[in-house]
Parts: structure tokens; C-alpha cells; sequence
């Protein structure tokens, strides 16, 4: 105790922060949730139509090859991003002990990021997209985006360069990694796929190292950088093993840019890429072993917490997920097992166990957390957060559970030369109709989100004064 | 542009952020941010939301 205040005088204030991120907060936390809503229901439409084709099969920007792209490009840089700008934001300004300046600027950048976003997935609609997965959105956007991301970025390390506390913290490590690889893989991925196109199967390794790498560089350090956050946090003590916390960030810088082409395995590229790739895929259970012994042991004994907050139910819920969704990754990477898995629903349900169950739980916990502290107010409604959590977490396992089975099975089939095609096909319908069940799990769970966002941020009158009530403990001292 | 221009520009850029990546590591370790690591895991906590305190709870919790 004593190390952790011995300068406290001279920090600012955790409150103090919490409202200087207010606004910029705010505004991303408010579009990620209308991106969510929106990439919902695109996915659902998608997922409907896989078994039912001819649903809103007569109008051509509804054609399946659309919305798909435009529900993946709808979440990935419209939800996540923005739940990332201000989740990732918030935990740096705070990790930094600096108040976050000039914060219309930000303001400003965000409102280009979406805009450039909706631009994006408009052309994605009306037939502009590119044939590059991840990168669906028409190229001319492309500066639009990376001059409002060059500006949300900078301010992550501008709070770095101009912080007050001696430690740097192994989120800030995530954030900061996090903050310059993005900008990287996505200019990179920009230029030698679209701009100035490399030739031939390049184009394919340099795709997939990419849309790897936005999980793994981007999404998977955020959300480590907000487990490793809130799970001492709220629980109220410090990280078990903080040297393998350490040790697990630089692993993960090490291994996860190389593990992409595992993507393209028995693809017309050289066995050794596929091989190192494959290589770096196994070695990614160091890190992930090193998290997962450091979340377990900082939670285990404090059950009764992870039942108690919001929180820590969906961060835990998230770092549960990511253990079994890296060493299930690592698997997949073996050649034996992807001769198998490729080309089945089985690598959908993987990522959707990876962007959902993992990094969008984390987020959720995340937002639960930081809405009250900066508006000064308690969650209006608890059986909204209850039904939000279990209608999350039984839908994407439902989704995971069936895509997998229903994945390894279409796989067999399809390497059985005496089972027609057709009949393969036909299989996967019962599990293509389990997935769009769990669709509306999810999509009730995420209507209950919405409307608690909506509720706690711009309906104040009938909301009870929240001070003295245990969650805002931060506020009730600094009133 | 031509193939092994572009290989080029693409290795030197890609081994400048790998120099970067090293430079951090080596910048942290000279500044000893690898010391002490057990008041660094301290570090989240401060008199507004202390050590042992838990600080998040379902609204209504008494």
C-alpha cells in the first residue's frame, strides 16, 4: 500500500481524469454502440440468408457478398474501433495520471472516423468494394481513415510522452504497442494489396498477415491492456505474476505478426512461410499460457466479485475465451488439422469466438465500468445488464459450439470423395440455422446494451442520486 | 514500380520498426522498468480506489 501512494499528492486525480475523458469518451462509446446495433443486424441478415438465399434476395445491395462485407466492416472498424478509441483512451489517460488536452480536436477526428466509415460501408452497398477481405471498403476512403486515426492515435501517445506516473504499467505497454502497429499493418496491407499492388500470391500472404494482425496486434492488446486493468482493479489487488505479464506483452509482440499466413496453408505460396507461420502459431502459447495463469490466479478466491460486477463477468468472460480461443487458433494452424478446418464454417465460428466472446466481452466490461464514472451516475437498470450478459454469453456460445461442430463435420465430409458436394451442403443447414438462433441471442443481448447506454446518457431525470452507492466509489470521495 | 525497389523500401522500413521494437526493450530495461515489478502491479491503486477495496458492483448493491 504504502508503494502505491507514495507520490499521490503530486498525481492528478483518477475522477479528475475520468472527466477530462468525458466527452471524447462519450461520443466513442455512443457510436460504437449504433455500429454494434447496425453490424448486428447486418450479420443476422447475412446469416439468415446462408440457409434461406431468396430472403431480400431482390435487391442487389442486399445480396449476400454485401452484407456479409459490410456487417465484418461495420463491427470490425465501427464497433470495435470506436469501443477501442475510447476504452483504450480512457485507461491510458488514466495509467498516464495526465488529463487529456484540446478535446475537440479528438472530437473532431472521431466525427471524420465515422464518417469515413459510413462512406465506407455505403460504397460497400452500392458495389465499390474492393475483393479484399478486411479491407472490403472502396480505397477512397483510405486517407480519410488514416488521417482520423493519425489523429485519435497520437492521442494515446501524446498522454505517454507528457505522463506523471515513474511506472509504466503493462497495459500502457499493450495501448502504446497497440497504437503504432495498427497504423503499420493497415498502411502497409493499403499500399502493397490496392495502391501499388505486389505481385501475385504476395497480395494473398500480405492480406492475411494483415487481417490477422488486426486481431492480433490490435484487438488482442487492447483487450489484454483492459483485462489487465480491471480484473486487479475492481477485485482490489495487484496482478498475480506481474514479471509474466511483462513477459507475456513482449512475447506477443514477438510471435503474433508471423502467425497470419497460417491462413493459407496449402495455398500456391512457399512451404517455409506457411512453415514459420505455423511456427509462430504454436508459439503463441507462451503468451497466452503466461496471461492465462496470471488472470486465473488474480481472480481465483473472488468468485463472489466476478458475480458481483459487471465488469469483471464480462472481462472474465473474455479472458476465459481467450485462452481457448488462442490454443484452438494454434491447432488450426497444424497442417493435419487444417486440411480439415479450411474452407469450413469452422474457421467463422473461430473468429467470432475470437472478436466476440474474447475482445467484444472485454469491451463491454470495459464500457460498464467507465459510462458511470464519467457521467456521475449509477446503471439504470440491473436486470438490463443481467439480460445483456447471459444473452451474450449463451448466444456466441451457442454460435462457437455449432460452427465448430458443424465445421469439423462439413470438413470431413468435403475431404470424403464419395459424399457429393451438394450433400455436404445440405448438411451444414441444420448448424446455419443454429447460428442465426444464436444471432438473436446476441441481438437481444446487444438491444438491452443499447438501451442502458441510451438510458444512463441522456435520460438523467429518474435516475437515482448515485453518490454514496458502492460502484462510484471513485466519485463518492471526490464530492 | 519496379519488383526490387519495392522489396527494398519494404525491408528497410520493416527493419526500422523492428529496430524501434528493440530500442523500446532496450529503453525500458535501461530506465528500470524492470525492477521493483511488484510496486509497478501497485500502481493501478491510489487513496480514490485503494487496494482491497473492490470497485465495481451491480447498481442497488448495498
Amino acid at each position: 500500500m504504502s508503494a502505491a501512494d507514495s507520490n499521490t499528492d503530486m498525481r492528478i486525480k483518477l475522477s479528475a481524469i475520468d472527466q477530462s475523458m468525458k466527452w471524447p469518451a462519450l461520443f466513442f462509446i455512443i457510436s460504437a454502440t449504433l455500429w454494434l446495433l447496425a453490424g448486428t443486424a447486418l450479420g443476422l441478415i447475412s446469416s439468415y440468408k446462408m440457409h434461406n438465399p431468396n430472403f431480400l434476395g431482390n435487391w442487389e445491395w442486399l445480396t449476400f457478398g454485401r452484407t456479409r462485407s459490410a456487417h465484418l466492416n461495420a463491427v470490425i472498424y465501427g464497433w470495435c474501433n470506436n469501443a477501442i478509441f475510447a476504452v483504450g483512451l480512457w485507461i491510458m489517460a488514466r495509467l498516464c495520471r495526465t488529463e487529456i488536452r484540446h478535446l475537440g480536436l479528438l472530437i473532431v477526428a472521431g466525427i471524420f472516423w465515422n464518417i469515413a466509415i459510413t462512406i465506407g460501408i455505403a460504397g460497400i452497398f452500392i458495389g465499390d468494394m474492393t475483393s479484399v477481405e478486411w479491407l472490403e471498403m472502396p480505397t477512397y476512403i483510405t486517407p480519410l481513415l488514416a488521417i482520423a486515426y493519425a489523429l485519435i492515435g497520437v492521442w494515446g501517445i501524446i498522454a505517454f510522452r507528457y505522463r506523471q506516473s515513474e511506472h509504466i504499467y503493462v497495459s500502457q505497454w499493450y495501448i502504446l504497442g497497440a497504437l503504432f502497429w495498427f497504423p503499420w499493418i493497415y498502411s502497409v496491407a493499403q499500399i502493397m494489396i490496392l495502391f501499388e499492388p505486389a505481385r501475385g500470391t504476395v497480395q494473398s500472404l500480405t492480406n492475411w498477415w494483415f487481417a490477422h494482425n488486426v486481431l492480433g496486434l490490435w484487438l488482442t492488446p487492447m483487450a489484454l491492456a483492459a483485462a489487465y486493468y480491471f480484473i486487479p482493479k475492481v477485485i482490489g489487488r495487484p496482478i498475480h505474476s506481474y514479471y509474466l505479464s511483462i513477459l507475456g506483452f513482449w512475447t506477443l509482440a514477438l510471435f503474433y505478426n508471423w502467425a497470419g499466413v497460417h491462413h493459407i496453408v496449402g495455398g500456391p505460396v512457399p512451404a517455409w512461410v506457411i512453415s514459420s507461420g505455423i511456427v509462430a502459431s504454436v508459439m503463441m502459447v507462451i503468451p497466452v499460457i503466461v496471461t492465462a495463469i496470471n488472470h486465473h490466479m488474480t481472480a481465483i478466491g473472488h468468485f463472489r466479485q466476478v458475480i458481483e460486477s459487471p465488469t469483471l463477468r464480462f472481462v472474465v468472460f473474455g479472458a476465459m475465451s481467450y485462452t481457448l480461443v488462442s490454443f484452438i487458433g494454434s491447432t488450426m494452424s497444424l497442417r493435419s488439422v487444417n486440411e480439415i478446418s479450411h474452407f469450413t464454417h469452422l474457421t467463422v465460428g473461430h473468429a467470432h469466438h475470437g472478436v466476440y466472446a474474447f475482445f467484444t466481452m472485454i469491451m463491454f466490461g470495459s464500457i460498464y465500468f467507465i459510462l458511470p464514472r464519467l457521467l456521475y451516475r449509477e446503471w439504470p437498470s440491473k436486470i438490463l445488464i443481467t439480460c445483456h450478459f447471459w444473452f451474450a454469453a449463451l448466444g456466441i456460445t451457442i454460435m462457437i459450439v455449432t460452427l465448430h461442430v458443424g465445421g469439423w463435420i462439413q470438413g470431413l465430409e468435403m475431404n470424403n470423395p464419395e459424399i457429393p458436394f451438394i450433400e455436404v451442403m445440405k448438411g451444414t443447414v441444420p448448424w446455419l440455422k443454429a447460428r442465426t438462433v444464436s444471432g438473436f441471442f446476441l441481438a437481444i443481448a446487444h438491444l438491452a446494451f443499447a438501451i442502458n447506454v441510451f438510458w444512463i446518457v441522456f435520460f438523467r431525470q429518474g435516475q437515482k442520486d448515485v453518490i454514496g452507492t458502492p460502484t462510484l466509489f471513485a466519485s463518492k470521495q471526490s464530492r | 514500380m519496379d519488383w526490387y525497389s519495392y522489396i527494398i523500401i519494404g525491408f528497410i522500413l520493416a527493419g526500422l520498426f523492428f529496430a524501434s521494437a528493440l530500442y523500446a526493450f532496450h529503453w525500458a530495461s535501461k530506465n528500470g522498468q524492470f525492477h521493483e515489478l511488484e510496486k509497478g502491479a501497485c500502481s493501478i491503486f491510489d487513496d480514490e480506489e485503494p487496494l482491497g477495496k473492490q470497485t465495481d458492483f451491480f447498481p442497488g448493491h448495498k
